[in-house]
């Protein structure tokens, strides 16, 4: 855990609701994966009070790219101050082809680092947009990834295949109400699989962090045999091993 | 520089700093340990515990709002033995007091809870939170049972709002400080449109609990500890300058961690002795790794290699 300085260097617009920042580089920033966010301030003022969770889509030797909705401004040579890194990277298993990512009424923005990694490693990805996701235009991303979309009833073509032909999968969900959320991805995937076996669903939580590193315990999350915190041991939780009564 | 931080008749708290982070911002102690040199406060004051677990709330915990934040965590705790099993090492090893922040329901579970405590050499006193809602005849209650079963010093948070009598009545059951105060409580409107109880932070606070401070401070028997909203030196002063032994630094802690050591430090009396040729970021944030950079060239031979 670190406070660094960074610099935005570029400012993308990547499509109608997004845009990408393009920070400056820093060693640590190559140290994040795919789950790992950091908690960002631009400028001196409180404004907004709380730091914002920056989720990562790219990091490289000339920095790091975040994305962050178009209804914030940001100019290039502005300093931000960042703490990272906040979490704890994706857990994939060893034997990896096949990842399917879904983003139920939210934007994928957290999702989306895990994507380079993954295609570098020859793993297939598919990205499932449900409800209001659907909004989200993809052409910025790898042409490598299957882009589906989906309605608010979980329902998507080819759901029952795309399903049972991946390995693990990561759903982000509606920040305003992930328990209720993930609680009806649980029941959907147990509709559609026999078993879910341990390390295949994971519930990607995105709570704001007012402190981002244990202190607070504001993004606590009921596991089964106790809690846990999404910034310090999340923000995935394998959703066989949480407490979603 | 010792500052007596309470006049508990049965063992006095002093610390060397009168700045400590607020209970529920600042974890357990070490969960800042990567931003915040710890040795640089008066005290930590841990997050709120409770005699028994508690869960996390269900409802939705943080409310950002445009000069502040409303948070509503449910004091989610494993229990007060747990707490202190998983950090009796930790606190052991605190180079300051640790204070652990008590939430108790009734004098039994005070009496109890300061049973538990006194058997922990780790915890040099205790904060005890007194709910809102509460009478004066309860709160006092509880305090007259912790006071009665245990030896260790005791502080209690008063709930926003509350008057010098019944700060009086608290100090006179035994309290050997008061912090006044908790973060008033509000309501708002989170992302899907319910509405959220919860406590509220930010720097409109402190001119609230500044005049409190005044008016309490000049009255009462005990030391008067200010906290909410500082956000800075200046405004930890202006509690000093009211009357507080000492203060209380909260939410700014979680948007600029490192403004607490600086607080501590300001108010330590490390400023006015800074010698002559010391590095900027010993005293002030945001100046880079200035300090820490030196002390690695320094153990490093002129061609870069380490001495031990």
């Amino acid at each position: 855990m670190k406070t660094l300085i960074l610099n935005i260097e570029r400012v993308r617009r990547v499509n109608e609701t997004h845009q990408h920042v393009y920070l400056s580089y820093d060693p640590m920033l190559l140290n994040l994966k795919a789950g790992q966010s950091l908690l960002a301030r631009v400028g001196e003022v409180n404004d907004p009070f709380l730091r914002e969770v920056w989720h990562p889509v790219q990091v490289s030797k000339s920095g790091a790219v975040v994305e962050r909705p178009v209804t914030s401004l940001y100019l290039p040579s502005t300093p931000v101050e960042v703490i990272g890194m906040i979490g704890q990277p994706f857990r994939y298993r060893r034997t990896l082809r096949a990842v399917l990512l879904i983003a139920y009424e939210t934007p994928p923005t957290a999702l989306l680092m895990a994507i380079p990694a993954l295609l570098a490693n020859q793993v297939a990805v598919t990205l499932v947009l449900l409800g209001s996701a659907a909004a989200y235009r993809t052409e910025h991303l790898p042409p490598e990834v299957e882009v589906i979309a989906g309605d608010a009833d979980f329902n998507w073509s080819n759901r029952v295949t795309t399903v049972g032909w991946a390995d693990q999968v990561f759903v982000a969900v509606n920040p305003a109400d992930e328990m209720t959320c993930f609680r009806k991805v649980w029941r959907i995937f147990n509709d559609i699989r026999a078993d879910i076996p341990k390390a295949y669903l994971f519930g990607v939580f995105q709570p704001i962090m007012p402190c981002g590193v244990g202190a607070c315990a504001a993004c606590t999350v009921k596991i089964k045999g106790g809690t846990a915190l999404a910034c310090t041991q999340g923000p995935a939780f394998d959703l066989t091993e949480m407490n979603l009564s | 520089m010792t500052i007596l931080l309470t006049n508990s008749a049965k063992g006095a708290l002093s610390i060397n700093t009168p700045v400590m982070p607020a209970a529920g911002v600042f974890g357990y102690g070490d969960e800042y340990r990567a931003l915040i040199q710890v040795e640089k406060l008066g005290a930590v004051v841990t997050n709120p515990v409770t005699y028994s677990p508690w869960s996390p709330t269900a409802s939705t915990r943080v409310i950002p709002l445009p000069a502040g934040v409303l948070v509503h965590t449910g004091l989610p705790n494993p229990g007060l033995s747990k707490v202190i099993s998983a950090h009796r090492n930790l606190w052991s090893r605190m180079p300051v007091p640790v204070i652990v922040h008590l939430v108790v329901g009734s004098p039994n579970e005070a009496a109890r809870g300061a049973e538990r405590v006194d058997e922990e050499d780790s915890i040099a006193g205790v904060e005890m939170g007194i709910a809102d809602d509460i009478d004066v005849k309860d709160a006092a209650d509880q305090v007259r049972a912790f006071v009665k079963a245990g030896e260790k010093p005791l502080i209690v948070r008063l709930p926003f709002g509350a008057t010098a009598d019944f700060a009086e009545a608290l100090i006179d059951a035994g309290a050997g400080a008061v912090v006044l105060c908790a973060p008033p409580r509000g309501t708002a409107r989170d992302a899907s449109g319910r509405l959220v109880s919860g406590r509220l932070y930010g720097g409109l606070i402190k001119p609230l609990v500044l005049r409190l401070v005044g008016q309490m401070a000049r009255r009462l028997k005990a030391p008067v500890i200010g906290a909410g909203g500082i956000m800075n030196p200046q405004d930890a002063r202006d509690y000093l300058e009211a009357g507080a032994v000492a203060v209380q630094v909260d939410a700014v802690t979680w948007t600029n961690p490192k403004m607490l050591e600086v607080i501590a430090r300001d108010l330590g009396g490390l400023v006015v002795t800074q010698p002559m040729g010391a590095l900027p970021d010993e005293w002030y944030p945001g100046m880079g790794d200035t300090e820490r950079m030196k002390r690695v060239s320094d153990a490093e031979t002129p061609d870069g290699e380490r001495r031990d």
